[in-house]
């Protein structure tokens, strides 16, 4: 299922304001009450991005892109406003429904909730790296063939999130796949042929190796 | 382009008779279509056709699954803005003052809108609007806007808003309903009738035995995925609005109108669309005007707006599915037959009129001889209401099908036996038993809520633990509509090649693969050779896709223009083949001699031969005409299992039967109707719009608390059709998208009394109330 990003302070140095670290420092009622002062009570203030653009080098779908913007700006935004990439939709925007989920190195990750400027230097793969309309991945063309799509806005959210999946788990029982796609909301009622499809890309997968 | 065509007139003169009704049991039908249409489809095409009723994935899917289909969400033009609507905070008030400086201070800010209206009704309602240069600044200067109300009491849920001393939504003088409907407080209504027959007092005096009950369903939001909302162009006086809309034509009018400008200078724009269940109907929504003010923010700014409503925003004002409180009074004999139905409804579609949910018990149970219906509008100050897949009817079907089933259990009958009873439909008729098959139907527990026998008995092992399993059915109905100035344009160019143009928006049914398969059967070509241009105000009409009406309004025309086009390709072959154009057929892109098929040309050759770059044939839909039956039936059956320790109800199966005319493509018709189960069962277990009684603001405007039925929650969900030939149009085709919700709701719950015994009659079946009703019923 596709998950929130990671604190951003886990993994890697990072420039912008770290809210965990704000947390173990100033204690949970603190920040509950304000976040004016945040920047006197956190010790060692960490280096602050913005207010104004910053440009950010993001690698997408493999390649390095250069983007312009405000530090406040989503991975989803940066994605769909400014790199043309409008595969991953804006729905909930809080998290609540998986459409916007994007690949950050092979982890679903749901875009909205994660600010651009955090996945600089991570490997991000968006549903248009998994395949073309002339090239479809397994799981694409499972979608087709079993018209696991009506309107589609759900759509890329669930490829992307069975693609995640299908690779960590590549033979994946129906109770497993509905695990797997439980962050993920469709409206038009496709999700049983949902299943019906990533079933499908798992035995396809399976003939290829055997 | 050909000229506007004139809608032909029906022609007296003019008979078919076609083979029509159910396969097995088809009977001959006089049709008398409109001059110049041709035989309908019907049951001796079924072993003919090609394409027709053949499985075939949609032509959009590759782009979908690849994220390449461009959604309104997805439209960037240079220089675009960013709008953002600002509504209401509070549900009742006049407005003192709407102060923008601040707003308009911001720099990135290019527009600000602000209403003219000084009356608030419900928390939403649009106040000001904003265009700036990024999304973010846009949302700052939303907050700068400083509203200033003075506040007014206000009412926030049907029940609350019946009591004669609530707060009134409106004055009296000022109601949104027809003159023709009373007023009292609230409550406009009755509504009139034409469904009444009969003497209902007359009919309960004959009864040996009655049941009364009443039933209430809460407001459902419609939760499009795309949320509503458009881009706006101006290039000098042309404007164009890409939408996401079910009816781009309502759009152009709509705006074009609120604007003052002609329509020839708008152009509206929908490739393919997020979701609307009925709330992208109009020119923005019920409960905003939101392309109108996207229009003026982009004359004000002087560059394109890009305007989305947020998902909190969407919630309160792009409609719903109008609560309904349903009394219903049955009287029948020991039999089972009915001797009188009453029907009452209140309903609240908050600020709007038009909560009706008599529908589904007009409709069903036709052979019962005296029927009453009464329904109610009462107002509330919430958003105002829009059609949701089968308006009211879902809502209806859930207060007479759930007092059928408690019918059935005081008369100790079967729910289907008591249903074929009072049966009109030869189709529905038919349907009981394969939907009874399908499901297991003998598997019920014959006395509900007893795990001694039965479904949980006998199929599946004792009772296991606190789990208990239980089957239930129900009915729904829908209509037959047609959109008769739908419009149809085939050109088949020098080349060979085809497309098919027509107005009408995808809005994600197949409609697009739906109307290649029927340009290709009549052509005798592949679907695939068959080039779709939809979804744009500059080519000709189509129906906006509401009622279900889409497939069956523009297939027609699409099929008679196909026709006049491969008539004049015939002439032509008949050229190269030294053979009289009424001896040719048309099949695999050849075009052969009847009976000789050694002697033929390809398509491609054929159309060689044309004078000219273009056959175009441009045919507006003919009115529709006798039909084998009159609505579209349809029956479901639902498995559930309840844990009647925690109160948690999970559906195990469902199985929908459902009567759509001759299928085009059954599996993108079965996957409406798949959808169609879900979205049900989702209102049935757990969609509640939930307005805070204290501030009437809405508690759950999210995804989240306002819980849809999600991968976790899914059951296993069959779709079997029932083709019937002649649906009163030359495809014989009619609508799916709505009617198979219509029973969902009902079937649901009458499957969890199956189970345990005890009867839940408000929605959503939530596991207080199923914990609840246990506990009342083990007091009773």
């Amino acid at each position: 299922m596709a998950r929130r990003p990671p604190p951003p302070d886990e993994g890697r140095e990072q420039p912008s304001f770290s809210r965990r670290s704000f947390l173990k420092s100033a204690g949970v009622s603190a920040a509950a009450t304000t976040v004016v002062g945040v920047a006197e009570r956190a010790p060692a203030a960490p280096a602050v991005l913005g207010p104004d653009a910053v440009t950010l080098t993001l690698k997408v779908n493999g390649a390095p892109r250069t983007v312009t913007v405000e530090p406040r700006v989503t991975l989803l935004d940066a994605l769909r406003n400014h790199l043309d990439l409008t595969g991953a939709k804006p729905v909930c925007e809080r998290g609540g429904c998986g459409a916007c989920t994007v690949l950050v190195d092979g982890a679903p990750i749901v875009s909205c909730l994660m600010l651009a400027a955090d996945a600089e230097g991570h490997e991000i793969t968006t549903v248009e790296g998994l395949g073309s309309p002339e090239k479809m991945s397994a799981l694409q063309a499972a979608f087709v063939e079993k018209d696991a799509l009506q309107c589609g806005f759900c759509t890329p959210g669930f490829v992307v999130a069975g693609t995640a999946l299908l690779a960590q788990n590549p033979h994946p029982s129906r109770a497993e796949i509905k695990a797997g796609l439980a962050g993920n909301l469709c409206r038009c009622g496709t999700y049983g042929r949902i299943f019906e499809a990533v079933e499908a890309a798992s035995r396809a997968s399976a003939g290829k190796r055997s | 382009m050909p000229q506007q065509p004139q809608p032909p007139k029906p022609d007296p003169t003019l008979t078919f008779t076609a083979k029509a009704g159910l396969p097995g049991s088809g009977q001959p039908l006089e049709v008398h279509p409109a001059v110049g249409d041709i035989k309908p489809w019907d049951l001796d095409d079924l072993a003919r056709f090609v394409h027709m009723g053949k499985p075939r994935p949609r032509r959009e899917g590759p782009l979908k699954v690849t994220g390449r289909a461009r959604y309104t969400y997805d439209v960037k033009l240079p220089g675009m803005l960013y709008g953002r609507m600002i509504g209401a905070s509070v549900p009742a008030a006049e407005i003192l003052s709407i102060d923008t400086s601040a707003a308009e201070a911001l720099p990135g800010v290019k527009a600000v809108w602000t209403t003219e209206s000084r009356v608030v009704r419900f928390a939403g309602q649009d106040v000001a609007a904003v265009a700036a240069v990024s999304p973010d600044v846009a949302r700052d200067a939303a907050r700068l806007v400083k509203v200033h109300y003075k506040e007014r009491p206000f009412t926030h849920e049907l029940r609350d808003a019946m009591r004669p001393d609530a707060p009134r939504v409106f004055d009296m003088d000022r109601f949104p309903t027809g003159r023709d409907m009373g007023r009292s407080g609230n409550v406009a209504g009755p509504r009139p009738t034409r469904a009444n027959r009969g003497d209902v007092d007359k009919g309960f005096a004959e009864a040996e035995l009655t049941h009364e009950g009443s039933y209430y369903c809460p407001v459902h939001t419609h939760a499009p995925l795309e949320t509503h909302g458009v881009v706006a162009h101006w290039e000098g006086d042309q404007l164009t609005i890409y939408a996401s809309t079910q009816a781009i034509f309502a759009v152009r009018e709509g705006v074009a109108e609120a604007l003052g400008v002609d329509r020839k200078n708008v152009k509206v724009i929908c490739e393919h669309m997020g979701g609307g269940f009925g709330s992208k109907l109009g020119p923005s929504a019920t409960g905003s005007a939101f392309s109108v003010v996207a229009c003026r923010l982009a004359k004000l700014a002087g560059a394109p707006v890009k305007l989305f409503l947020d998902r909190h925003q969407e919630h309160l004002c792009t409609g719903n599915a109008p609560s309904a409180l349903m009394k219903v009074k049955l009287g029948a004999k020991k039999d089972g037959t009915l001797t009188a139905v009453h029907y009452q409804s209140w309903g609240s579609a908050g600020v709007a009129g038009g909560a009706g949910t008599a529908g589904p018990a007009n409709a069903l149970h036709g052979k019962n001889p005296n029927y009453k219906a009464d329904e109610w509008d009462v107002f509330t100050n919430a958003g105002p209401a829009a059609p949701l897949r089968a308006p009211g009817h879902s809502q209806g079907a859930f207060g007479i099908e759930s007092a059928m089933d408690e019918l059935a259990d005081k008369l100790g009958i079967d729910p289907v036996e008591l249903r074929k009873k009072n049966e009109a439909s030869p189709v529905r008729m038919a349907q009981y038993d394969v939907g009874a098959k399908a499901i297991g139907w003998e598997r019920r527990n014959k006395q509900a809520g007893d795990m001694s026998t039965g479904a949980w008995g006998s199929a599946a092992g004792p009772a296991q633990g606190s789990l208990r399993r239980g089957l239930g059915m129900a009915n729904g109905n829908w209509y037959v509509f047609a959109a008769e100035s739908s419009n149809a344009q085939v050109r088949v160019n020098r080349d060979g090649s085809v497309e098919v143009i027509t107005g009408c928006q995808d809005i994600g049914t197949g409609y697009r693969t739906a109307m290649a398969i029927v340009a290709a059967e009549e052509l005798g070509i592949d679907p695939g050779d068959v080039t779709l241009r939809l979804g744009d105000t500059t080519f000709p009409e189509g129906p906006g896709s509401g009622g279900s009406v889409t497939t069956n309004s523009v297939a027609p025309a699409v099929r008679l223009a196909a026709s006049q086009a491969r008539e004049q390709l015939h002439a032509l072959a008949a050229g190269l083949l030294g053979a009289s154009a009424a001896d040719l057929t048309a099949a695999n892109g050849r075009i052969s001699v009847k009976g000789d098929g050694a002697k033929s040309v390809s398509f491609k050759q054929a159309a060689a031969k044309m004078s000219g770059e273009s056959i175009d044939c441009l045919v507006k839909r003919a009115k529709q005409y006798e039909t084998f039956r009159g609505d579209l039936a349809g029956t479901q059956f639902a498995e559930v299992e309840v844990d009647v320790e925690t109160g948690v109800v999970r559906v195990v199966k469902m199985v929908s039967v459902n009567d759509c005319g001759l299928p085009v493509n059954p599996l993108t018709t079965q996957s409406q109707v798949l959808g169609a189960m879900i979205q049900g069962a989702s209102w049935a277990l757990f969609e509640n719009r939930l307005l805070d009684r204290n501030v009437g603001t809405m508690v759950n405007p999210n995804l989240e608390w306002y819980k849809i039925l999600a991968p976790a929650d899914m059951f296993e969900a069959e779709s079997i059709l029932t083709p019937v030939a002649n649906a009163g149009n030359n495809t014989s085709t009619a609508g799916i998208g709505e009617p198979p919700i219509v029973p969902t709701l009902a079937a649901v719950a009458n499957a969890v009394f199956n189970a345990i015994g005890a009867r839940i009659r408000e929605l959503p079946i939530t596991p207080d109330r199923v914990l609840q009703a246990l506990s009342e019923a083990r007091r009773a």
